[in-house]
């Protein structure tokens, strides 16, 4: 300081008056009690266009402190999804009749629609439980267990994770390990892979075994997680964060409520199917996707968060690839922007893109050998998205915090046009949507 | 505050002279009580305790975290209100031994004002880390004593919190205090200096210091490193126009070791520096 010839003397009295300033001291109370419970709770909606997905959800977020740095957190959530979700089948210039996933009914998509699975509608319920604390002076431990519930589908996760901190704490490396079991329970069964949508039953009794085309009413998958990060302090105003992480997902992967259409293979249009006499059923020929029992995906992740005199600016990047061949890049980036004392404005924009599953179809060419796994998932597709969002926080004087965001989101997916048969090049019709995301959260002490 | 503290009010008025005694008693005994870590329900305290979660500070508190902030920014990280940890590792009393390197290292990573998150009034400190305004605090309660004082009486005062001391101005009679500084230990003579106006502030080991194979080595500790700062005079003393500053002048000078005089020089600031001859005691 003293060698770089720079003196200081300005600074130090300049700040010493201000200190002095208005010496004469407001008599307050310095830091409010703590409660027992941080509590961080949230009520979000999200909404597709077009009568698609629409998403209710409650979380509430727990954390006490027991001191010396030993932590229990408690989260619960529901969740209230209702609306409809693409099957997978391909818009045709005539209406397409489709039996419903129970195998009991048949429902109509008008010409020139995307066909959707308008019995979707279920609630969901999760409960976590996580615990932290020291391990020595320089290591922290933490674990958890998850579960949730829904109607046709079970998890059950733990993980556990250990950090280290070195160089003065300004480095800390971090592993984590997670291990998840899920129970898929589809309504009206297992469907078997390749067969063919079958007609309605017409009595909907619930046995799935009754079902043509149906292995079995449940399957698993389990899945493993592996984190390694390490968080670098690159000075007083900024931070860095790394993160590799693999991931292993076996066992049942397929969605069981996708189908894919069976096309000619000159025209590109949807085989027609007429039911037989006096029996209610497909119009065309959907077979129930097949998508493989394993898939392995690697990512690495990079943030920046940098503090411009009140203003932080968090960047991040992440690459992923996995073994389905979807290679995706994202890129996000927030700024944070102090509004007075005690609020802030955050815009928030991210841009995400992958490229399609390698048995990713758009439909599939009737006579034509089966592929070994195929969907027409549009979430497998080439895909684009874009976020665009606000979030506005104000900090109360009592130290809680509520928060509003809304954010946009556009989705746009292009099917690889070698997957295209006949004259689709002309027509294809991509299940694209835009959707809305409105949140409120309210942070307080209980 | 730990060591004495006196006001001396040249006036021939008994009553607001009273007066001027209480109100910087009570000064003193409110920012020993606000920001002691010494007491269970300072501020100080419950920053510390509440370690690893933001909570709300006052404005006054807030002001001496925003001053704290300047002086790690401008000393390059010498000064740091977090390093008061260290005295886990360092008992300066007569006698002590040097702490071992572990133990010192194991204390580091609960230091650094660079880990604090300081949004004003948001504070959150790491957990394990503590703060305290040695320094600062008994140097800021003079002049707000001497505020308080010559808010009550025109006449001259001077307030001496342990030997940190600020005048309102010269005596009646035109004249400068004169203060006694306490020498070194080799030489217990007292010599004294002229104050006529605004501040003095000494800093050094006349009290404290550890006997290290025969190394007096004083009591400012370098938070970078953990260690004592090596080749540290025994004594600064600079004037100031506040003892708030002059204070942070004598802890900084301190902290530059054999670089003390040269520092003050270059600040251009009245200061006396005793480096006195090494030796056991």
């Amino acid at each position: 300081m003293a060698n770089d010839d720079k003196r200081i003397g300005g600074a130090l009295a300049a700040a010493a008056c201000g200190l002095l300033g208005t010496a004469a001291p407001a008599i307050s109370q310095g830091a409010e009690p703590k409660g027992k419970w941080d509590v961080d709770s949230a009520l979000l909606y999200y909404g597709e266009g077009d009568g698609r997905v629409q998403d209710l959800s409650l979380t509430a977020i727990g954390v006490r402190d027991f001191g010396d740095e030993r932590k229990l957190s408690l989260d619960a959530t529901i969740d209230t999804l209702t609306g409809a979700s693409p099957s997978g089948a391909i818009v045709a210039d005539r209406p397409q009749t489709f039996t419903s996933p129970s195998g009991g009914g048949t429902y109509t998509t008008p010409a020139g629609d995307i066909p959707l699975d308008d019995s979707f509608h279920d609630t969901r319920f999760a409960l976590n439980a996580g615990w932290s604390q020291p391990l020595g002076r320089l290591f922290s431990f933490n674990a958890g267990l998850g579960l949730s519930s829904e109607y046709d589908y079970q998890h059950i996760g733990v993980n556990a994770g250990l950090t280290r901190d070195f160089n003065q704490r300004n480095t800390t490396l971090s592993m984590a390990v997670a291990y998840g079991k899920d129970t898929v329970k589809p309504v009206g069964g297992i469907p078997t892979p390749f067969t063919q949508m079958p007609d309605a039953a017409g009595d909907d009794d619930g046995d799935d075994e009754d079902q043509p085309n149906r292995s079995g009413s449940s399957e698993d998958k389990d899945v493993l997680d592996v984190l390694l990060g390490v968080t670098q302090v690159l000075g007083r105003h900024s931070l860095l964060r790394v993160n590799y992480s693999y991931s292993d997902s076996s066992g049942y992967l397929t969605d069981p409520y996708k189908i894919l259409s069976v096309v000619d293979p000159l025209t590109g249009e949807p085989v027609v199917r007429t039911p037989p006499p006096g029996a209610e059923g497909p119009t065309g020929i959907y077979l129930f996707e097949h998508r493989p029992d394993s898939r392995r995906r690697q990512s690495l992740y990079g943030e920046l968060r940098q503090d411009f005199s009140g203003k932080v600016l968090q960047l991040g990047y992440r690459y992923s690839t996995d073994d389905w061949e979807i290679d995706s890049h994202t890129l996000e980036g927030r700024l944070r922007m102090p509004l007075g004392e005690s609020s802030y404005l955050e815009p928030h924009l991210r841009y995400y893109t992958q490229t399609a599953a390698s048995f990713y179809r758009y439909s599939l060419a009737d006579g034509a050998a089966l592929p070994g796994f195929a969907s027409a998932d549009a979430r497998l597709a080439d895909l684009d998205a874009y976020t665009l969002g606000l979030k506005y926080a104000h900090q109360t004087s009592g130290g809680n915090e509520w928060s509003a965001r809304l954010e946009f989101y556009h989705q746009v997916s292009k099917p690889p046009s070698e997957t295209l048969i006949g004259n689709q090049a002309g027509n294809v019709r991509m299940p694209d949507f835009d959707a809305v995301i409105l949140q409120f959260g309210y942070h307080f002490k209980l | 505050m730990g060591s004495p503290c006196e006001v001396l009010v040249d006036t021939v008025h008994e009553q607001p002279a009273q007066a001027v005694a209480s109100a910087v008693a009570a000064c003193a005994w409110r920012i020993e009580r606000k920001f002691s870590r010494y007491l269970d329900d300072s501020v100080v305290t419950r920053i510390n305790r509440d370690a690893g979660t933001r909570i709300e500070v006052d404005d006054e508190t807030a002001r001496l975290l925003d001053f704290a902030e300047l002086a790690w920014r401008v000393s390059g990280g010498k000064f740091d209100v977090t390093s008061g940890v260290l005295r886990r590792a360092w008992k300066f009393e007569a006698g002590a031994r040097t702490p071992d390197e572990r133990a010192i290292r194991e204390l580091l990573p609960y230091i650094g004002w660079q880990k604090v998150s300081w949004h004003r009034p948001w504070l959150t400190l790491q957990p394990g880390m503590e703060i305290d305004f040695g320094g600062i605090g008994k140097e800021y309660a003079v002049d707000v004593a001497l505020a308080a004082a010559a808010e009550i009486t025109p006449d001259p005062v001077l307030v001496n919190f342990g030997g940190d001391l600020a005048a309102t101005g010269p005596q009646r009679d035109g004249r400068a205090w004169r203060v006694g500084v306490e020498g070194i230990s080799s030489a217990r003579i007292p010599w004294t200096l002229e104050l006529s106006g605004g501040a003095l502030a000494t800093s050094g080991d006349t009290y404290r210091f550890i006997d290290d194979g025969g190394e007096r080595r004083p009591h400012i500790l370098d938070p970078r490193s953990g260690e004592p700062v090596r080749e540290a005079p025994h004594s600064v003393t600079v004037a100031a126009a506040n003892c708030t500053e002059a204070g942070m002048w004598c802890t900084l000078a301190m902290l530059e070791g054999a670089g003390a005089e040269a520092f003050l020089e270059l600040e251009g600031l009245r200061h006396w520096i005793q480096r006195g001859l090494p030796g056991r005691v």
